[in-house]
């Protein structure tokens, strides 16, 4: 596509043709961040929830001035012929200005219709902004109910429970939905390759075939080095998403021991600290390697704290007996400020046996420096963790 | 009177054709899409990166364009 920018730079200040852009990933803003890097400045839509059933990308389409598709992933020949043939003669059509849809009015005709139901969610993720996100996840659910084996429902479900996540109206719960969603659409139509990226974005190293969002961090290099201000990321990417392909899993850690191998620091039973743990893929084939994602946040309603003035956070997995973990020791470390309220993540993949079956739970726990208020007592607390993992072997 | 009726009866077919229109103009669901050479290419909104207001790639006609669907990951 960069290799597109330069090719029609000519043309494009010559007013002989405009470039425009479709995206068709669930974080819209790494797009912008992309196109400056590349100092791209087309005109971007955004289609998270993939309403235009794409099966792959990049797709690059010449479309003509009546809005007909002359060629798709054309040669240069082609092109060349795009530009020089004139599709319309004298008459010139009138560009059509988009409009959002009337949400009130797609609620009342939602009903009991898959159709509909599916319609109104779209345009709430589309048009409602992150407050409408609990009224969209409700009518894809509606819609998923009166059509359970829709694919693309169950995946534009999981972008709407992901976006969700993403934002401040999250619930508890919802980025798994997201990815047992995701998994739900791609064993319905395992041939769709933008679901599969989705779902592989969050998952383990070796499933991916070439990188997601290693080029972030060169990109801000190269724009800050123009004097320019990087645009903001409003969802950084996460460690999965910067994953660069390996050849095989290395299990780590193997010769640390258990910080608490009796069990003997007091737990944190107010759940002061809530933690949600995700596994992706949703269900893992014997011998295969899932990427476990932890997130652990300070009760608000509790007026819970990070105490910063100790150690780190520290993240321990008891691996059952021929598991294995690419590190069974995780920390966060611990932020300048004494005292806060971020959400801490933390990823690790683990590789179960060939024999494995059913639900397994893998033993782990958290160990952390928690304030019960502001100015309340500080507490060194065990929260127990397990990681259930479902395998299924039919796979 | 019967003319203000036949008005309003207008009015009303008028409101259910236009619903109708908007209905079927945002609808996602008919359907995939179809992307395809001699086709027109689907008329359907998305928010712009830039702003997040309703965009679409008809916005565009009376020009040659050059679509591209991407993702940047």
């Amino acid at each position: 596509m960069p290799g597109w920018h330069k090719k029609t730079e000519e043309d494009r200040a010559a007013g002989r043709v405009k470039m425009v852009g479709i995206i068709q990933e669930q974080h819209p803003h790494r797009a912008r961040l992309f196109m400056q890097w590349q100092q791209m400045d087309w005109p971007i839509l955004v289609d998270r929830q993939n309403l235009l059933e794409v099966l792959a990308v990049p797709i690059t389409a010449l479309i003509d001035e009546q809005g007909i598709v002359r060629a798709l992933r054309p040669s240069d020949e082609e092109y060349s012929r795009f530009l020089e043939t004139d599709y319309v003669g004298s008459t010139r059509p009138v560009p059509v200005r988009a409009e959002a849809p009337d949400l009130a009015r797609l609620q009342e005709h939602a009903g009991r219709s898959a159709d509909n139901q599916r319609n109104y969610a779209a345009s709430l993720v589309l048009w409602g902004g992150d407050e409408a996100l609990d009224r969209a996840v409700e009518a894809y659910r509606e819609a998923v109910e009166l059509e359970p084996d829709h694919g693309p429902t169950h995946f534009r479900l999981g972008a709407a429970y992901r976006a969700r996540y993403d934002s401040d109206y999250r619930r508890e719960g919802d980025f798994e939905a997201a990815i047992s969603h995701w998994g739900r659409a791609l064993e319905l139509d395992p041939n769709q390759y933008i679901w599969r990226r989705r779902i592989q974005q969050y998952g383990p190293r070796l499933d991916k075939p070439y990188s997601f969002y290693d080029w972030v961090n060169q990109a801000r290099r190269e724009i800050e080095a123009r004097g320019e201000t990087p645009s903001v990321l409003r969802v950084e990417p996460g460690g999965a998403e910067f994953a660069y392909p390996s050849e095989s899993f290395e299990a780590g850690g193997t010769e640390l021991r258990s910080p608490d191998p009796d069990g003997r620091i007091f737990r944190d039973e107010r759940r002061l600290i809530r933690a949600e743990v995700t596994v992706v893929p949703g269900t893992l084939a014997p011998g295969e390697t899932g990427r476990v994602h932890v997130v652990l946040r300070p009760d608000l309603s509790q007026k819970a704290h990070w105490n910063n003035e100790m150690e780190d956070l520290v993240f321990w997995i008891d691996t059952p007996d021929g598991w294995q973990v690419d590190n069974r020791h995780l920390t966060v470390p611990i932020p300048p400020e004494p005292v806060s309220q971020e959400t801490r993540r933390l990823e690790f993949e683990i590789k179960c046996p060939e024999n494995a079956g059913g639900t397994v739970v893998v033993p782990a726990y958290s160990l952390y420096y928690v304030c019960e208020d502001l100015n309340g007592t500080c507490l060194y607390r065990r929260q127990d963790i397990p990681v259930r993992i479902e395998i299924n072997s039919s796979q | 009177m019967a003319v203000e009726a036949d008005m309003t009866d207008v009015l009303r077919i008028a409101v259910v054709l236009l619903s109708t229109l908007l209905l079927g103009m945002t609808s996602f669901v008919a359907g995939a899409p179809r992307i395809a050479v001699g086709e027109p290419f689907p008329d359907l909104p998305f928010p712009s990166l830039d702003d997040g207001r309703p965009l679409s790639v008809a916005a565009y006609r009376g020009q040659k364009l050059v679509l591209h669907i991407f993702a940047s990951w």
